[in-house]
């Protein structure tokens, strides 16, 4: 296994400078320069002179394949580069805004899984009952409305009539606690509601085929109680779709809480990188998106291994 | 017996936790207001144009020379008086005021700001104009005077714009020292800014206000539900879609100023735009009502002549309708210039910005009225600046507001000399116009400023350097019990931060 653990850490850093190689080679032939468009907040026309100037500060007068060579070198050195609008540390600004996103993620998590998966489990094995349909039409609602329009009720309900919590914005952790909380309420319910959805679906097919499986009827027979029948053997069978779906959602969502970051005014990481493309900071874009691109990878080692741990099969591949 | 929860009580408590009393998510502490920005500046170098956010923040911590009061007029800041001396002289007297390092504002700090302002690497955005000063005399620590290389009659607005403020001549560039009301005490990138109130600020009893916070809601239906939802106390931008729902809402208050405007310009350096007479029946040709309507909700008015704004001084009523809505005429000026079947271009525009996309569609529909097959090219803003200033377009929409309320800011857009720039026509030059434009620069009396400007916009209307479109609202919304604060007119409405002295709040 340690073989196999090796030889897919390898294949990610492969892939990653991919990611890294094409990021740069995207975000500098899309048109739009950063200078120009730095000396241009507020529609006014800045002077040729004065965008030469700041080309040259910021180094973008180099051409593009020496650009690229000092790019790679920093990246060889774990430095991300710094902003071109502000010269802030592109990894101090991600290492601040990552954790928020990890958060709104594992909180929309938790409450995806505490939802969906008790809900597929009891859709299954009461298939065809009245709150089998409902919770399936539920789901499908759920699925099929976009994420800012679920932000936007919540926000008018939760916010604008009945006031229980901000409409959105961030409260830091060690500065106000209960009000760190009320403000990931409403983002992470958002982003949960579809999640849920997919596991509530995912979960009750899976249950639905492994309860009818012959050593699922073969435990009955031996007079095994109900409850460890659900747990043991069937759900730890059926969990290994559900775990793959999840973490393919959570690695997306990794760039993709952008639009619930928006309607919030979640100070993330997908929020941040809109920004970097807008303004076409370079080392931003490069950075978040290299950040990103190695969680995914990082992630899908973790599904892997998860395998494992559920299905011992898994470990001698 | 421990109390259970049965199955009716559950739901009986949950249908009634709506009707419970809990307070705001936002308390609103006295003193302190809290302002919905609709971007973070990218940046707060006290000389550089970064935007409106970055203005307002600007003139929490910064004071310049002079400013504008509530009614738009040039009142005195750091420079208690200012008078002309000769042609292309200046004086400027400095009042007693502070900085936030306990240094006292003197002549010398002024002539450094000037200094660093005009110097060859510098990025600022006055760079050009201080570069037109000859040299600057500070006889004693409270004068400056300031000598032009040619006279500048605009150059009071210069130094009241928020791209120019004063600050000391200790302050390292990263870190300016400023005289303004407020302190800046903290702040999150991209999420907020704290200032605090400057003890020693020169006007007895300001600021009101003990802090501001400045939180970031880029979303325009965010900020004003925080408004609503009591979140925040005075946001900007609003959208012209909610400017309804707040004048309604006895709990806030909305206003709003015609300042800003969309336009049209055009490539010159090639046909079919390079004749005047097919800009001047494009101009025709576009029914300015669908616009306001489309792209504003109906919260702006047609501008069918050069921006000069009604309360101006230089507004000319009797071109105010120079481009009046005359498909017929459009219809002749085109078969005049040798296209009676029509012709087929690209109309740049972005979709970054519902306003610009959707003035660009009403355009293109109104265009196909008189045979101009215009498609659409909507990159996102980034890219449309870099086409525009590159000239790759054969019309765009365009959409700025001017520096100030007098008329040397149109040269901006209508002084094909300058170089090239996306909010200018591309390569359109109208030699007259540029000789006159120069003229009003130099010409101090008003009535024949006036005379120039007039001539200007006469020759604009026949010669369409670009096409005005649309003055579109810009809004401020606050709470009712925010008081002092006031949206200032026309092209000075990203100048309102200035208010934020005498703003209270509680």
């Amino acid at each position: 296994m340690l073989g196999y653990v090796v030889r897919r850490i390898c294949v990610a850093a492969g892939l990653v400078l991919i990611v890294a190689t094409l990021v740069f080679l995207a975000i500098h032939l899309v048109p739009g320069d950063p200078a120009e468009l730095l000396l241009s907040q507020g529609g006014v026309a800045p002077d040729p002179a004065t965008v030469a100037e700041l080309r040259e500060k910021l180094g973008l007068d180099a051409p593009l394949l020496d650009q690229y060579v000092n790019y790679l070198a920093a990246l060889l050195h774990g430095n991300l580069g710094s902003s071109l609008i502000d010269d802030h540390s592109v990894a101090a600004e991600i290492a601040l805004r990552l954790p928020r996103t990890l958060e709104l993620i594992a909180a929309a998590a938790v409450l995806a899984i505490l939802l969906g998966l008790p809900a597929g489990t009891l859709a299954a094995l009461h298939a065809g009952s009245l709150a089998d349909r409902l919770a399936s039409a539920a789901a499908g609602i759920a699925l099929s409305i976009p994420v800012f329009v679920v932000g936007t009720v919540a926000i008018l309900l939760f916010a604008q009539k009945l006031r229980w919590v901000p409409a959105g914005g961030y409260v830091p952790f060690e500065r106000d606690a209960l009000g760190h909380l009320l403000v990931l309420a409403m983002p992470a319910g958002t982003i949960a509601l579809g999640l849920a959805a997919v596991i509530f679906r995912m979960t009750r097919t899976s249950v639905l085929e492994v309860a009818a499986r012959d050593y699922v009827r073969a435990a009955r027979a031996r007079g095994i109680a109900p409850g460890r029948i659900v747990l043991n053997h069937i759900l730890r069978n059926a969990l290994l779709p559900v775990v793959t779906v999840l973490a393919l959602h959570l690695g997306s969502l990794l760039g993709g809480t952008v639009l619930v970051e928006y309607v919030f005014n979640w100070p993330g990481l997908s929020g941040y990188l809109v920004r970097a493309v807008e303004l076409r900071d370079y080392p931003e874009v490069t950075g978040i998106v290299l950040v990103i691109s190695i969680l995914f990878v990082l992630l899908n080692l973790a599904v892997d291994l998860t395998y494992a741990v559920l299905d011992p099969r898994v470990r001698h591949v | 017996m421990p109390p259970t929860l049965s199955r009716r009580s559950f739901v009986a408590g949950s249908a009634a936790l709506p009707f419970l009393c809990i307070a705001s998510a936002a308390a609103r502490t006295p003193g302190i207001l809290v302002f919905g920005l609709s971007s973070y500046p990218p940046s707060l170098a006290p000389w550089a144009n970064a935007g409106t956010a970055a203005g307002t923040v600007k003139l929490m911590i910064h004071r310049g020379l002079l400013s504008y009061d509530a009614n738009g007029s040039l009142r005195g800041e750091l420079a208690e008086q200012w008078t002309q001396d000769g042609p292309a002289a200046w004086i400027f007297k400095l009042r007693e005021a502070v900085f936030h390092n306990g240094d006292t504002v003197e002549s010398a700090d002024v002539k450094w700001n000037i200094e660093q302002i005009s110097a060859e690497k510098s990025t600022a955005y006055f760079r050009a104009e201080m570069q037109g000063i000859e040299r600057i005399e500070t006889a004693d620590a409270r004068t400056v005077r300031i000598v032009m290389k040619e006279p500048a009659a605009s150059l009071p607005q210069w130094f009241a714009s928020y791209h120019l403020p004063i600050v000391s001549r200790k302050s390292q560039l990263s870190e300016p020292i400023g005289a303004g009301p407020f302190v800046m005490k903290s702040q999150e990138r991209g999420v907020f800014l704290e200032v605090e109130a400057f003890p020693k600020y020169y006007k007895p009893g300001l600021p009101k206000l003990k802090a501001i916070r400045a939180v970031v809601y880029a979303d325009e239906n965010l900020r004003v539900a925080a408004l609503q939802a009591g979140d925040v106390d005075l946001i900007e931008y609003v959208p012209w879609q909610s400017m309804d729902a707040i004048s309604k809402d006895p709990k806030l208050a909305l206003d709003t100023t015609d300042g800003p405007f969309m336009y049209l310009l055009f490539n010159g350096t090639k046909p079919p735009f390079n004749d005047a007479r097919v800009r001047q029946a494009v101009a025709h040709a576009i029914r300015r009502d669908d616009i306001v309507k489309a792209a504003f909700f109906g919260r702006g008015s047609p501008l069918a002549h050069l921006p000069i704004t009604e309360k101006s001084e230089f507004f000319n009523p009797e071109l105010k309708d120079g481009w009046n809505y005359d498909p017929a005429l459009a219809r002749k000026l085109m078969a005049d210039a040798g296209y009676p079947n029509g012709l087929s271009c690209s109309l740049l525009s972005t979709a970054q910005y519902g306003m610009h996309k959707d003035t660009a569609e009403v355009v293109q529909q109104n265009l196909a009225a008189i045979g101009i097959r215009a498609e659409l090219n909507l990159p996102d803003w980034a890219t449309r600046v870099t086409l525009g200033n590159r000239g790759q377009y054969d019309m765009a929409v365009g959409g700025t507001a001017a520096d100030n309320n007098d008329p040397d800011g149109l040269a901006n857009l209508i002084d094909g000399s300058l170089s090239p720039s996306y909010i200018r026509s591309f390569g359109v030059r109208v030699p007259r116009i540029e000789e006159l434009l120069k003229a009003g620069r130099a010409e101090f009396d008003p009535a024949k400023r006036k005379a120039i400007y007039k001539e200007i916009e006469a020759l604009a209307i026949t010669q369409a350097p670009i096409a005005g479109l649309a003055w579109r609202s810009q809004g401020y919304a606050m709470a009712k019990d925010v008081t002092g604060f006031k949206n200032l007119p026309g092209a000075l409405t990203f100048s309102s931060g200035i208010t934020l002295e005498q703003t209270n709040a509680g």
